[in-house]
């Protein structure tokens, strides 16, 4: 029996979030884990007139590679996969894995080299997309390293992911993420007019200029699930301190307890009880890893915990969360890096967020609702 | 641990059939429960300085396609089958089924629209393999489903298919290169010939072969292999063939199948079962009621029927003929969105003529022939 949540997600994205028109190209592309979801995707694309296809991955061929691939095996990207890239008019991107911690002893010069001859690939994706050329939509299946990561049950995380993204009841999806869109709308026209924000929490109190950025809405349409509002904050402002209640987890390492003070936008001070010398490396990655690329309010109430996931950590709803590295040039950023890191900080309990001096959100929550 | 058969199939497919070279672009093509020899070719390529590039198939993809496209739909063929097709140095296609037969109630036309869909570019695909600008090697992965249709266990079914490809033997490669010097001498005697004629029992076909190339087969391009072939004269086909195994064809059946021909086209056909099928694939276009190919099977390791093609159109004392297009190599001019292979075995009261003198009995070459 299938799960009728795969079919509903498979529509909410396929017409919701990529908004598929007949005769358009669309890859679905994930492991093949993800089995289900993609079929589902699959399924929704073609009945939305969509030439649609499937790329699928096997998450032990890279590792492979890794093992023992050359030099120039690790940095090679086909020219069929860039030709493929230009005639697409959306990708849907499902994340599942088997195992999360595949890579964690992977060498870190190899693996780097491995990644960004990928990230050329996925440059050139973003760059169509900035130009209005590609749609793409992230989401992810529940999986069982993702269940295991988030210390749930297989069924428990099944719920959780497809509650976050409201598939789960009888109500109708999209009039949900339509309503989203309103709402976080209504954040973003506001902050806008804001040059200072100040967030202050438990050995936090960090002061950020976000004078002339704008604040995207992330309502559904390129991850699912979704609900942040976010920008790019100016380069040289960031000044203060700042402890992340959650673990910092990049390309399944976990870096606990990370505590950052900043001067004129950049690291000066940093520390962790657990993946220190790590989180010194990703500092040092290139110039501008220790900068804001990043600020951004997470607003998902039906993400209510930490479950090792950017893609939905980062929308807890109560939390903030800002990365370390590139930033967004649509928005006005000019920080350029290779680290794009998410670290999320918890202000549900006790945390306040002030707008040029004015008290904003208290507790996890915009006051105005 | 990976069954030591996967990995001596991998090894002889990456180094002895496909003979990758260092910088070479290798697409590895197969489905999910191929996975275990997936990984190992994967892992030979990247010993062997190849670049590979893996395209998975997921076993409801082929099904849910034919339920929900619509005809532009199914005219539709995605980037990255024509681009492979275009640009790969290699391709190692890997044929595996979870269920033979997931395809059995889809309308037969929609299947033909999307064969003929892709003919382009498949044609493409046979154009650069005989212009040697690709390599290719076709193979299957045992499953439980293959086991199935030959009416096995998995395991005599693994045994099978490893025993076809020699891989038993202490070393794969060098029982190939033997079996190499039989297909080339029969290609040899083959090439001389203008005329051939198969009788056996509701049989009584000939056909010219004249001028033509006769490929022999010897794990290059199928493994396991075993077979010589080339494409008739087009327009020179004339009587009738009664095909004594089952015609299979995307998972559906014809049984009993006999063909007329005349001018080198189907002119009459009947059935016991799924004639409907074959009258709508060979009304696919104007190619597909001609043959594009005929061989002999010459591997004696396979000595049974399995309904599965790359297996029966080898085995020794067959020959087999193809409805469709041809292979540009061999010389045939035929193009067809069909290639359709169609068995006949001659181990029983059989003959085959070249040019009016007895050259074949019973499934072997008379002595002193090759």
């Amino acid at each position: 029996m299938r799960d009728p949540r795969l079919d509903r997600l498979g529509e909410l994205i396929a017409g919701y979030s990529l908004d598929l028109q007949p005769g358009e190209v669309v890859r679905i592309e994930g492991d093949e884990v993800a089995e289900d979801l993609l079929y589902a995707l699959y399924r929704a694309a073609l009945r939305r007139g969509a030439n649609a296809y499937l790329h699928v991955g096997l998450e032990r061929l890279a590792e492979l590679k890794l093992a023992e691939g050359t030099d120039e095996q690790l940095a090679y990207v086909s020219q069929l996969e860039w030709d493929d890239l230009e005639q697409l008019d959306a990708v849907a991107t499902v994340w599942g894995e088997r195992n999360t911690r595949n890579f964690t002893n992977a060498e870190p010069e190899r693996f780097g080299r491995f990644l960004s001859a990928r990230r050329e690939l996925s440059k050139r994706g973003w760059e169509r997309i900035a130009a209005g050329d590609l749609r793409w939509c992230g989401t992810l299946a529940p999986v069982e390293a993702y269940a295991q990561d988030a210390e749930m049950s297989l069924e428990e995380y099944e719920d959780f992911v497809f509650g976050a993204c409201h598939v789960s009841g009888d109500g109708d999806p999209v009039a949900h993420w339509r309503g989203v869109t309103a709402e976080i709308s209504r954040h973003a026209t506001r902050l806008e007019q804001v040059r200072e924000l100040r967030v202050v929490g438990p050995d936090t109190d960090l002061t950020l200029g976000v004078a002339g950025r704008k604040w995207q809405v992330a309502d559904g349409k390129s991850n699912m699930p979704d609900g942040e509002v976010f920008t790019s904050p100016l380069e040289t402002a960031t000044t203060g301190e700042i402890r992340f209640g959650f673990p910092g987890v990049f390309e399944g390492r976990e870096v606990a307890d990370v505590h950052l003070r900043f001067e004129e936008g950049r690291v000066v001070g940093s520390e962790a009880s657990r993946g220190a010398d790590f989180l010194a490396r990703l500092l040092q990655m290139d110039d501008g890893a220790a900068v804001l690329g990043e600020m951004a309010f997470g607003l998902n109430y039906e993400i209510d915990r930490f479950t090792r996931n950017i893609l939905f950590d980062e929308k807890i709803g109560g939390t903030i969360h800002v990365a370390l590295g590139s930033s967004f040039a649509e928005l006005g950023g000019l920080n350029d890096s290779k680290l794009h890191w998410d670290l999320i900080c918890d202000l549900r309990a006790d945390g306040e967020v002030y707008a040029d001096g004015e008290l904003v959100w208290k507790q996890g929550r915009f006051l105005d609702g | 641990m990976a069954d030591s058969s996967v990995e001596r199939l991998a090894s002889v497919l990456v180094g002895y059939s496909a003979n990758v070279q260092p910088g070479e672009l290798v697409t590895i093509e197969g489905p999910l429960v191929a996975t275990p020899l997936i990984l190992e070719v994967y892992r030979e390529v990247l010993r062997a300085g190849g670049q590979p590039l893996p395209k998975l198939k997921l076993p409801r993809e082929a099904e849910i396609l034919y339920a929900e496209a619509s005809d532009v739909q199914l005219d539709w063929v995605d980037p990255s089958f024509l681009g492979i097709n275009e640009k790969a140095d290699v391709r190692i296609i890997v044929d595996a089924d979870t269920n033979t037969k997931s395809l059995s109630n889809v309308e037969p036309a929609r299947q033909a629209r999307r064969s003929r869909a892709r003919e382009a570019s498949r044609n493409r695909y046979l154009e650069r393999a005989a212009a040697g600008e690709l390599k290719w090697v076709l193979t299957a992965y045992p499953t439980a489903a293959a086991a199935q249709d030959a009416e096995m266990s998995l395991a005599e079914y693994e045994d099978f298919v490893y025993g076809a490809g020699k891989l038993f033997e202490t070393d794969p490669v060098a029982a190939w290169r033997e079996f190499s010097k039989h297909a080339f001498a029969a290609k040899a005697f083959l090439e001389g010939v203008r005329e051939l004629r198969i009788v056996a029992e509701g049989t009584d076909l000939t056909l010219s072969v004249e001028g033509r190339t006769w490929e022999p087969s010897v794990g290059k391009e199928n493994f396991p292999d075993g077979e010589v072939f080339t494409a008739p004269i087009e327009t020179k086909v004339d009587g009738t063939i009664r095909f004594t195994y089952p015609a299979v064809f995307q998972g559906r059946e014809v049984n009993d199948l006999e063909l007329r021909f005349e001018g080198g086209e189907v002119v009459d056909s009947s059935a016991s079962h799924g004639l409907e099928f074959l009258r709508e694939m060979i009304a696919m276009d104007d190619g597909a009621k001609r043959l594009g190919e005929f061989a002999f099977g010459l591997n004696d390791g396979i000595d049974r029927f399995t309904r599965n093609i790359l297996f029966d159109e080898k085995i020794g004392g067959t020959v087999h003929f193809a409805l469709g297009t041809s292979y540009p190599e061999t010389g045939g001019l035929n193009r067809s969105g069909l290639h359709w292979d169609i068995i006949c075995d001659l181990r029983t009261r059989s003959e085959v003529y070249a040019d009016g003198e007895v050259v074949y009995r019973d499934g072997k070459f008379l002595p002193g022939v090759l």
